[in-house]
């Protein structure tokens, strides 16, 4: 299981119980349609791509998506959530390859 | 009558190779493993019913994007997103990628807005729609064309 550099951002940085904030999930990934050829080897890049990502926060699935290939490289997936409470928020993500990724973020609204 | 049937024979021969032709050519260059027309998607994700035209879902898009291998695209719509009442799906998709499907967004009302956005490729210049799928089993739709200076795909 490779590891892959991911980041998980919500604007505003603090908020509170009850507001509805961004979320957006950055990863690192090459996203190849298998249809590229290697400038090298003038060989095809077989076909590598994020095909599920699932958004969880305090064990409840609140997004999930279905990717294909057409996505660019290094993926970014913005959304809206709402806050509820202390809790963790995990966006785990599968390759076709069947590379399985997870990374998680602390949930702490103030007031 | 020998003539004509001369030519008979030639008009199949030309028929049969205009029909291979194509075909042959496409079987020639790499095709996506997940190859899906417009169509193709539009009824996968609708299931048959017809999508309505709707304002209410605002698709951001550029009108022309230099490079086609990154196309911002946010959709966002009009919905109080509660229990009884929130966008259920949002689909994107782009009509002349060899794999018309870009992204399913499957959203509950734990989300509070419903948005979403993220950066797709593009083959060339060409309508990219959002179609959205509500709590109550109806489908709308939303389309723009994006103009492609370099394409992005391959």
């Amino acid at each position: 299981m490779a590891k892959r550099k991911s980041l998980i951002k919500i604007k505003p940085k603090t908020y509170k119980d009850g507001e509805v904030v961004k979320v957006s999930f950055m990863v690192m990934h090459p996203m190849d349609t298998g249809l590229a050829k290697d400038k090298k080897t003038k060989e095809l890049i077989p076909a590598k791509y994020i095909n599920n990502v699932k958004f969880t926060y305090n064990a409840k699935l609140i997004t999930t998506l279905n990717v294909w290939e057409t996505l660019s490289t290094n993926p970014v997936f913005t959304t809206y959530m709402k806050i509820n409470g202390k809790g963790d928020l995990t966006v785990s993500y599968t390759d076709n390859t069947g590379e399985v990724n997870e990374n998680s973020m602390k949930i702490k609204p103030k007031g | 009558m020998q003539r004509r049937e001369f030519f008979k024979t030639l008009g199949t021969v030309a028929a049969v190779a205009a029909v291979a032709t194509p075909t042959m050519t496409f079987a020639a260059a790499p095709v996506s493993a997940n190859q899906m027309s417009y169509e193709n998607a539009l009824s996968a994700i609708t299931g048959g019913k017809t999508p309505k035209e709707s304002s209410a879902i605002k698709l951001k898009a550029p009108e022309i994007a230099e490079n086609g291998a990154v196309v911002p695209i946010t959709v966002e719509v009009d919905s109080p997103m509660t229990d009884a009442d929130y966008v259920k799906s949002i689909h994107i998709i782009a009509g002349k990628n060899g794999n018309a499907r870009c992204i399913d967004v499957h959203l509950t009302p734990a989300n509070g807005k419903a948005m979403f956005a993220t950066r797709i490729k593009l083959g060339g210049t060409q309508k990219v729609s959002a179609i959205v799928g509500l709590s109550n089993g109806d489908f709308l739709i939303a389309s723009q064309s994006v103009k492609v200076t370099i394409g992005g795909c391959g």
